[in-house]
């Protein structure tokens, strides 16, 4: 054990911090400064996103009149049918691949991989700065779409070919896109071969795979999803790309292009090879945060690890196996599409396992309602929601009525908004103080936390019950149809309720600038929530360059709360995951065993 | 009480709020019934889960002593039990009925291709209208007496209609939602759809796919009339179409031979 120790130490020297202001705060190889930069590139994103939904739900509440505040960005102060395919283009794939992917994977991964695993920085630094600065290029490609010609891209955050072609969106602002998401996925790529290796290579002596921290499984399980996969997307979106530019017609069957002899449904295949776990890639992040939260505000074990660990596991091999059910209505043939039905059913099982696991942490515990938690256990009921409603859409039958209804819409903002995103909020409170030596308040994170979790309850209910009546998604003027006049009052309230959710949203704005800037607020100390993972236990707040000054020995389980032998031996009713109990010495357990 | 409740379930457009639309099809209730099954029991599964997760915030806070308990066979039983039932139960339910329904309705077309009585419709998806071609009096396509319609497709009741998609521009997604189907147009493919409809009136057809721009105004009226009336607006449409027919225009010749299955 000791020799590991020293095996590892020799392996990750420390390096003296850099100095020069480009290598400390611009192109910087440490991974917690990198972590910031994906926070404040996912966060501007997120804001841009959210306006554009802002301005979905006034075209909902509000069709052909003026936008207020926003209006002297559209043509005429409006928005017309051209721009609204933008606007939901557009909020869809921001959402998805510039604002939730690198806030939950950008962020959690690099900051808490090597600090929750014991490691001095990632396996390859440099690799991660090069991941940081292709992401950036691809967020510059998206602005710049904003500014083409005949505007950005409108073919949907699916882009189905024909549509996504030139046949269906000419002009460079598609092309952009396009060309956008290429970018993002070498960006991801890069990441995930990294965090693949650093968890494989880099554990602490002692941090077995049955005792790495839930939230480190649920990343490394998205690493090699997003390794896997999203090769697949950049492939497709390079085909596309030249389809658009150099005129070939991958996509493009000779039903539409003189010389085609393509066919989109391919399109459809490789997106949701890649598309089916990408909703996985955003929710297992979330999962993991939860399980370590979960016990550790309600101070107990979490219920059944090895189970979840498994449930996680299978999820992740399922999750490529049932991407098939987006394209039920596509004419595919019907013994595919019933097999794709049976996987789909089936991750319904390790996904109650996780939730369930949830639950049971808490059942007996001594709750903490810190605002992390609130998020957590918010979490919790509006991924409940997500999962269940997820149950209609996997089905053929159902899906035959409900596909490309709101209902569909409702489902998928209560599994990846409500779920990721609220899972990331849950994660950025609890980790903040780590980030940046202070703790949010309490207060505007309390009040942050109600208007989130009651606004995203009532807007994508709102969808749902919409959905459920029928209303089809990606309507510019729904209520021109008379069979959908019935449920304008719905939409309008749905839109107060969403103008609410958004507003609510400065609490957090504040909060997070207050804090990082503020010099009044009394540093959080190393161990502000007395938990027992190892960037908490064995690092400071914020911690030094090189992390650890010695590398931690781990002795037991991430979860080691309320234990009474514990509490007899140190009167605290944690205990950290290299801690020594005072008389015990050195522990007896053999390195690889859990 | 109960005829003004038949009225309203009988006028042509039903200006709905909330629940499912009108089900005007002999075979919609199959969902419907798959809808309100799930609803039940998602419900008994949030509100289960829900209660134990509120009871325990409840009980459980502070001042209470957390247990040290990493789960116990006991409790690990509990829960696999849970999802064992649910799995049986629910996933088990859907999966075998929707499987019946497929097979045997939604996508069995070789059943519907047998049938005498079936209509048989061609319709060609484009941004932003459907077009609809009969084969007329000599039950061929592409003939000279073609009835061709936009965005307005007529079936008779109670006779299975069997509907070819194909799409020239970009995906199209012929979507009838008081019958509870819906299929894509897919350029340079043909898909298939079937329905039966159960009740004279007009219905909504809408697009389900994002087309475009104008996506939102791609929609179509399907008019169910009695068996005799379709006979005669057919044979009526025939005739005028044989007169107005014209060699030289090579665009209104869009038709297909029909694919049997």
């Amino acid at each position: 054990m000791i020799n590991m120790q020293a095996e590892m130490e020799a392996a990750q020297p420390i390096h003296a911090p850099p100095t020069s202001f480009w290598r400390k705060y611009v192109f910087s190889i440490d991974h917690k400064v990198i972590a910031k930069q994906f926070l404040w590139a996912g966060l501007l994103f997120l804001f841009v996103g959210g306006v554009l939904a802002m301005l979905i739900r006034w075209q909902w509440a509000f069709p052909y009149r003026e936008v207020p505040l926003l209006g002297g960005l559209l043509e005429g102060g409006r928005i017309g049918p051209a721009t609204y395919q933008q606007i939901f283009t557009t909020h869809g794939l921001i959402m998805i691949f510039f604002a939730v992917t690198p806030v939950l994977i950008g962020t959690f991964g690099n900051l808490l991989i090597p600090l929750m695993i014991g490691a001095r920085d990632m396996a390859f630094p440099k690799l991660n700065m090069y991941s940081f600065w292709t992401f950036v290029l691809s967020q510059l490609l998206v602005l710049a779409s904003f500014l083409a010609p005949i505007g950005t891209a409108g073919a949907g955050w699916t882009s189905y070919a024909p549509l996504s072609t030139n046949v269906g969106t000419p002009g460079m602002g598609q092309t952009l896109v396009v060309a956008a998401i290429f970018v993002t996925g070498v960006a991801s790529t890069m990441g995930a071969v990294n965090y693949i290796t650093t968890v494989i290579r880099l554990r602490a002596p002692g941090m077995t795979w049955m005792r790495l921290p839930l939230t480190v499984w649920g990343l490394w399980l998205t690493a090699i999803l997003n390794a896997l996969f999203v090769p697949v997307l950049g492939s497709a979106a390079l085909l596309l790309l030249l389809d658009r530019s150099f005129g070939t017609h991958f996509f493009m069957p000779a039903a539409v292009a003189a010389r085609g002899g393509g066919d989109p449904i391919l399109w459809q295949h490789l997106f949701w090879i890649f598309g089916h776990p990408e909703v996985y890639i955003m929710i297992l992040p979330t999962f993991g945060i939860l399980g370590d939260v979960l016990s550790f505000f309600a101070r107990k074990p979490h219920h059944w690890y090895r189970g979840t660990v498994w449930a996680l596991i299978v999820i992740t091999v399922l999750s490529a196996m049932v991407y098939g059910h987006h394209m039920f209505v596509t004419g595919m043939s019907p013994l595919l599409g019933e097999g794709f039905m049976l996987f789909t059913l089936l991750i319904s099982i390790p996904s109650m396992i996780v939730v369930l696991n949830w639950i049971l942490t808490v059942w007996n515990g001594s709750i903490r309602f810190d605002t992390p938690m609130l998020f957590a256990l918010g979490t919790v009921f509006l991924f409940g929601i997500g999962g269940l409603t997820g149950l209609y859409l996997g089905d053929i039958s159902m899906d035959l009525y409900l596909h490309d209804t709101l209902f569909v819409v409702g489902h998928f903002h209560f599994t990846m908004a409500a779920g990721s995103l609220v899972g990331a909020f849950t994660g950025l409170y609890f980790w903040f103080p780590k980030m940046f030596g202070k703790r949010l308040d309490e207060r505007l994170g309390k009040a942050h936390f109600w208007f989130t979790f009651l606004g995203l309850l009532l807007v994508f209910g709102g969808q749902l019950l919409a959905g459920y009546a029928g209303q089809q998604r990606r309507l510019f003027d729904p209520f021109q149809n008379p069979v959908y006049q019935g449920l304008a009052g719905l939409n309008r309230w749905t839109s107060f309720f969403a103008f609410a959710l958004f507003a609510g949203q400065f609490f957090f704005i504040v909060n997070f600038f207050r804090t990082v800037f503020s010099k009044r607020i009394q540093p959080a100390g190393q161990n502000p929530w007395h938990v027992t993972t190892l960037e908490w236990t064995d690092s400071a707040s914020p911690p030094p360059f090189h992390n650890f000054d010695r590398i931690p020995l781990v002795v037991r389980g991430p979860h080691e709360f309320s234990n009474p032998e514990v509490q007899r031996l140190t009167g605290r009713d944690f205990a950290g995951q290299a801690e020594v109990l005072p008389g015990q010495g050195e522990p007896a357990v053999s390195a690889g065993r859990a | 009480m109960l005829a003004a409740a038949g009225r309203a379930a009988a006028a042509p457009i039903p200006e709905r709020g909330y629940g499912l639309p009108l089900d005007a099809s002999a075979d919609g209730h199959r969902i419907d019934s798959l809808i309100q099954f799930t609803t039940i029991a998602t419900t008994v599964i949030f509100v289960v889960a829900g209660a134990v997760l509120v009871y325990a915030l409840v009980r459980h806070r502070r001042g209470h002593p957390a247990a040290y308990q990493p789960g116990n066979k006991a409790s690990i039983g509990l829960l696999v039990g849970f999802v064992a039932v649910v799995a049986v139960a629910v996933d088990g339910y859907l999966f075998a009925h929707t499987l019946a329904d497929m097979e045997r309705v939604f996508w069995n077309f070789s059943a519907v291709e047998k049938q005498p009585d079936t209509v048989r419709i061609e319709v060609q998806a484009h941004q932003w209208a459907w077009a609809a071609r009969y084969p007329g009096a000599d039950g061929r396509f592409n003939t000279r007496d073609d009835v061709v319609t936009l965005n307005d497709i007529r079936v008779p009741v109670d006779a299975p209609v069997l509907v070819q998609l194909a799409s020239v521009d970009v995906i199209h997604s012929f979507n009838l939602p008081n019958f509870r189907v819906k299929r894509d147009a897919v350029p340079g493919e043909i898909t298939k759809l079937t329905f039966q409809a159960r009740r004279e009136g007009e219905f909504e057809i809408s697009c389900a796919q994002h087309c475009g721009p104008n996506h939102y105004k791609m929609r179509g009226v399907l008019t169910v009339l009695a068996p005799a009336q379709f006979r005669e607006w057919l044979a009526n449409a025939g005739e005028l179409a044989r007169v107005a027919y014209d060699p030289e225009d090579a665009e209104a010749h869009w038709g297909w031979g029909w694919r049997p299955e």
